[in-house]
């Protein structure tokens, strides 16, 4: 009885919250799963039970199988690969020590502080794909430099990879959290180590690859998970961008416009599940895997 | 945390002969990366500053033939009430949210009950849930219960949802705390809640800086929650933002000038008190 | 985690008196002919912000020889260590190593092996690969350095560590694994940067004598950094004491001990330390605390008048009354039983000394010779007694001192006032337990 009394207090007090978050985490995310499986339509909520209609139905559908996930998948790509490339790159260049490097890393952070709405809109001119007279953005400043041959339809051009662009406004917000990532990760080798390395022999180059790179692994896994869950769930930058264009569709958007838009909700809240899929098969493992090597230690 | 101070590691280090090369190609790229990132700011201050008979798709890059500060003018009417409502969103519930962080990580870090290691990864996945998954049933909740359309349902959501990074920070903060100080504050006949105001609190408002501009700046960032959930007179400034500026044919200038308006207070926030934004960044990004 | 490096202590004690041999005199022969010699001239170095770390340093090391730098911490000794190591960039003097004017050269092409006080293992290598490291990116090929690694694993008795990885290893095992690092390399220099100081007492002691034999057997010359003053005079060959970037006084451990240089080495050297009090030199005679003492012959201070600071070793008193010593009487404050000896504590009515060097020197000794009371107004004496004859704390204690082996400063310079000629037997410094 006393050990209670000796706990009990702190459980009383996380009890809202933990109530708060089983109802509006877990709860409502069966709640969305258990209307996949229904046929609800309209707005008025109908709990039948079809089973596993819904995500044969959306197997066989155009619009997702043909666009959103092959798209996805793309920009899941393009950002990831790129945001890593751009971030570590950063960091890398920052580590050393430079003169104005916080003014650096102030400049490389500020589009995070950012809204993806207000990113969106400066962007969707800078990728303007308008020709001859009225180019714009990007495009005129790569003819302005001579580099007119690099000029692109960006996302409104008719490829496949149309959604590789999006990623530019991505990296841009979020390369700088990367660098973050990978600046700490960097500073968090003793430098004795590193020194340890020289005296035994090993160039810069050799130092880096041999000493530093292996402690880097646990940031990487980081950075990609964070990023690859992202660009799963990343609606407002689309949303804001070119919401009807067909070549940028996501299932984000999708779920959104079928649901709220054409009210069909079942739909809506099977696309939802797949998503949450997605990005569990992502989590799960992360927190699972640092809260334990947090215990460990 | 490490990555705070630039380092001083170089010091006294003897350099191999490239060195002098090496280091100018370093600043070069970082150079060029910065005008990559200033890139589009140059394009939005030029453009929101232009006079706008002067503006034109065209002529994008040029700087402005005059100051002027008419584009303001014409769209802060437009996005006044959205600037009200984003702050009377923004503000209650970055400190709700923080103070029960607050609480929450004290327990979770220093008074810990049965199963409170099983519970925390369980709040922390709340963070990393696609928003798309809850959306439904939380749209039906929010109408059934009389909380959508107005910004009291807006701003109970972003404390929910906002609990498990402030609950993050605090926890990492507070588990810094050594143990024997709360053991002796036991011994001197300290209760939890003892405890956490005359132990925890103290020393937590730099903790409370970085949950609450993390907070701060996360809710006015918000779209997808803001637009479910208020009704015309209650959109916060995304929602304004998005239709103001969201279609095409709107004048070009408008859109840029709308965009840096509605990005003030978080860009203010993020210069001012940088130091606590990074922390923030940092806490999400749990070690692996 | 003590009984296990006690075990492991014994452990390596054995693995290296056996194991060891066959293997290790081949290496001493391929060594042998390696040691080089260090010379710095006039090394000096500052930091950014002013801060001159270390001044106008003259150091000549002789090839094989064993050599420890000492002082009290910021003194300088790690600094110098890092210099001849090439981590830190000197600001003026040259270094050389062997023959070579290595002054301008990257650690990389330096060939010297350096042990660090964390021992900086890396953390994602085996033990096996930790060791192989060095010689790895020297192109050593793969079975050379496979023979090599399994040689001196076997030797520090690691040989069943050679999968582990650090994490998994105790602090004696990870500071042999340092040692075996920098052992394998076979370089020109050793460098240890207070290799010992993260051991507990007994595995440091234990190591030390290890050391002392590797020492003997792989003949390389070795520089090693410690603050502990035991330490450096059991192990080094010839000590260089410094303070604030000076070097104080660089000898033999006897010399040191026998001829200190001036107030600040007198008072860090020798365990427990010289008993100091300010004292007056007339007609001959030294005179302090009611007692006086006749001038040894031919003692430079002969001629004048003037004050003085006195040291007396507590190794020069003798319990009782001895012919043609001067003796007192003093009323013991504590008495030190350490089973065949003791150590006396007394008070004298005299000042007692109280300078920046001395400071200095008391501040840097190590914890276990560090006085917990704030001196009072009088000098305390400590004499080195035999435990024979009973004596008790507040009685009456008849002690005398040999005049021929006082040790004398100038009261404002600290410079030693050379006089002290010690013709008498010496004690030497105290080997700990």
């Amino acid at each position: 009885m006393r050990r209670i009394r000796s706990w009990g207090p702190g459980l009383l007090l996380v009890a809202p919250s933990l109530l708060a978050l089983a109802l509006f985490v877990y709860v409502f995310l069966g709640w969305n799963v258990r209307v996949s499986f229904t046929s609800w339509r309209g707005l008025l909520p109908k709990y039948d039970n079809i089973g596993l209609d819904n995500y044969v139905a959306l197997a066989h559908d155009q619009r997702f199988m043909q666009f959103d996930v092959p798209h996805i998948a793309i920009f899941t790509l393009v950002f990831v690969v790129g945001a890593l490339a751009v971030g570590f790159l950063m960091a890398l260049l920052l580590d050393r020590g430079v003169v104005g490097e916080n003014v650096f890393r102030a400049v490389f952070l500020f589009p995070m502080a950012i809204s993806f709405i207000a990113t969106a809109i400066i962007w969707r001119w800078l990728l303007d794909n308008g020709g001859g007279e009225s180019t714009t953005g990007l495009n005129k400043l790569l003819v302005d430099v001579g580099l007119g041959s690099w000029r692109s339809d960006w996302f409104r051009s008719s490829s496949r990879w149309a959604i590789a662009a999006i990623a530019l406004p991505a990296g841009w917000a979020l390369s700088g959290y990367v660098m973050s990532l990978f600046l700490a990760g960097l500073r968090g080798v003793p430098e004795e180590l590193r020194e340890a390395a020289r005296v035994d022999g090993a160039s810069e180059p050799r130092v880096f690859w041999f000493v530093v790179r292996p402690m880097l692994l646990p940031v990487l896994m980081s950075a990609i998970v964070i990023l690859a869950h992202i660009s799963l769930k990343t609606f407002d930058l689309f949303y804001a961008m070119d919401q009807k264009n067909l070549k940028i569709d996501t299932p984000a958007l999708y779920m959104w416009f079928t649901t709220f838009d054409g009210g069909f909700y079942a739909r809506g809240a099977t696309i939802a599940t797949l998503l949450l899929l997605g990005v569990a098969v992502v989590i799960v493992p992360y927190v699972w895997y640092s809260v334990r090597s947090e215990q460990r230690r | 945390m490490s990555a705070s101070a630039p380092a001083e590691r170089t010091d006294g280090r003897i350099r191999s002969r490239m060195a002098p090369y090496f280091t100018v190609v370093r600043y070069l790229v970082l150079f060029g990366f910065a005008c990559f990132f200033l890139m589009p700011v140059y394009a939005l201050l030029v453009t929101a500053l232009k006079n706008p008979a002067e503006v034109s798709v065209v002529r994008m890059w040029e700087w402005p033939a005059s100051l002027s500060l008419e584009n303001f003018r014409i769209v802060w009417p437009k996005l006044r009430e959205g600037f009200v409502n984003s702050s009377l969103l923004a503000v209650p519930s970055s400190i709700i949210s923080s103070a029960l962080g607050a609480a929450n990580g004290f327990v979770l870090a220093k008074w810990r009950f049965p199963g409170a290691d099983f519970a925390f990864p369980l709040i922390l996945f709340g963070m990393f849930i696609p928003y798309q998954a809850i959306i439904i049933p939380m749209f039906q909740t929010m109408s059934y219960i009389g909380l959508k359309g107005g910004l009291s349902g807006l701003i109970m959501v972003h404390v929910i949802y906002g609990l498990p990074i402030t609950t993050l920070i605090f926890r990492s903060y507070f588990s810094g705390i050594s143990e024997e100080l709360i053991e002796a504050a036991k011994v001197d006949g300290a209760g939890m809640l003892s405890t956490f105001f005359h132990v925890a609190l103290p020393i937590a408002p730099p903790a409370f800086a970085v949950s609450m501009i993390w907070q701060f700046t996360s809710a006015w960032n918000d779209f997808l929650f803001g637009v479910l959930l208020t009704d015309r007179n209650h959109w916060p400034i995304t929602v304004a933002l998005n239709n103001i500026a969201g279609s095409q044919s709107v004048p070009f200038n408008e859109a840029m000038a709308s965009a840096l308006l509605a990005s003030v207070p978080t860009l203010l926030v993020y210069f001012l008190l940088g130091r606590f934004f990074m922390r923030g960044l940092m806490a999400g990004a749990l070690k692996g | 985690m003590t009984e296990k490096d006690a075990d492991e202590g014994r452990e390596a004690a054995a693995g290296a008196a056996s194991a060891a041999h066959a293997a290790t005199e081949a290496a001493a022969e391929r060594l042998g002919r390696k040691a080089a010699g260090i010379r710095l001239e006039k090394v000096g170095k500052r930091f950014r912000g002013g801060v001159d770390a270390v001044r106008d340093l003259d150091l000549d090391v002789s090839p094989g020889e064993f050599i420890v730098l000492v002082g009290p911490s910021g003194c300088g000794k790690s600094t110098v260590l890092r210099m001849i190591a090439g981590l830190e960039e000197v600001t003026s003097g040259r270094v050389h190593i062997g023959d070579r004017d290595v002054t301008n050269e990257l650690p990389q092409s330096r060939d010297v092996a350096m042990v660090f006080q964390s021992y900086a293992l890396y953390p994602r290598m085996s033990v096996r690969r930790n060791m192989g490291f060095g010689l790895r990116m020297r192109g050593t090929g793969r079975t050379e350095r496979e023979k090599r690694v399994d040689e001196v694993a076997h030797a520090l008795g690691l040989q069943h560590l050679l999968a582990r990885r650090p994490a998994a290893l105790s602090g004696g095992q990870r500071q042999r694994v340092a040692m075996g690092r920098a052992i394998v390399r076979e370089p020109q220099v050793f460098l240890m940067d207070e290799p010992l100081s993260n051991l507990d007492a007994k595995l440091r002691v234990n190591m030390r004598s290890q050391l002392s034999l590797m020492h003997q057997r792989l003949g390389i010359t070795t520089v090693y950094v410690t603050h502990d003053q035991i330490e450096a005079m059991t192990l080094g060959q010839r000590v260089a004491v410094l303070r604030d970037g000076l070097l104080q006084q660089f000898d033999t451990p006897r010399a040191l001990f026998r001829e200190p240089v001036n107030l600040f080495v007198a008072a860090f050297i020798g365990s427990p330390s010289m008993n100091l009090v300010e004292a007056t030199v007339a007609g001959g005679r030294v005179s302090f605390g009611g007692l006086s003492a006749a001038l040894p012959e031919g003692s430079p201070l002969a001629g004048g008048d003037r004050a003085v600071i006195l040291g007396v070793r507590p190794t020069a008193f003798s319990h009782g009354e001895v012919a043609g010593w001067p003796s007192t009487t003093v009323s013991p404050a504590v008495i030190e039983e350490l089973g065949d000896e003791r150590h006396v504590i007394f008070e004298l009515d005299a000042p007692p000394v109280d300078t920046d060097a001395t400071r200095a020197a008391i501040d840097a000794r190590s914890a276990d010779d560090a006085q917990l009371m704030a001196g009072s107004s009088r000098a305390r004496f400590t004499a080195r007694l035999p435990a024979d004859a009973p004596i008790a704390v507040g009685e009456p204690l008849v002690v005398s001192f040999d005049p021929n082996r006082l040790y004398f400063f100038d009261p404002t310079t600290g410079e030693a006032l050379r006089g002290a000629a010690s013709a008498g037997p010496e004690a030497g410094p105290t080997k700990p337990a």
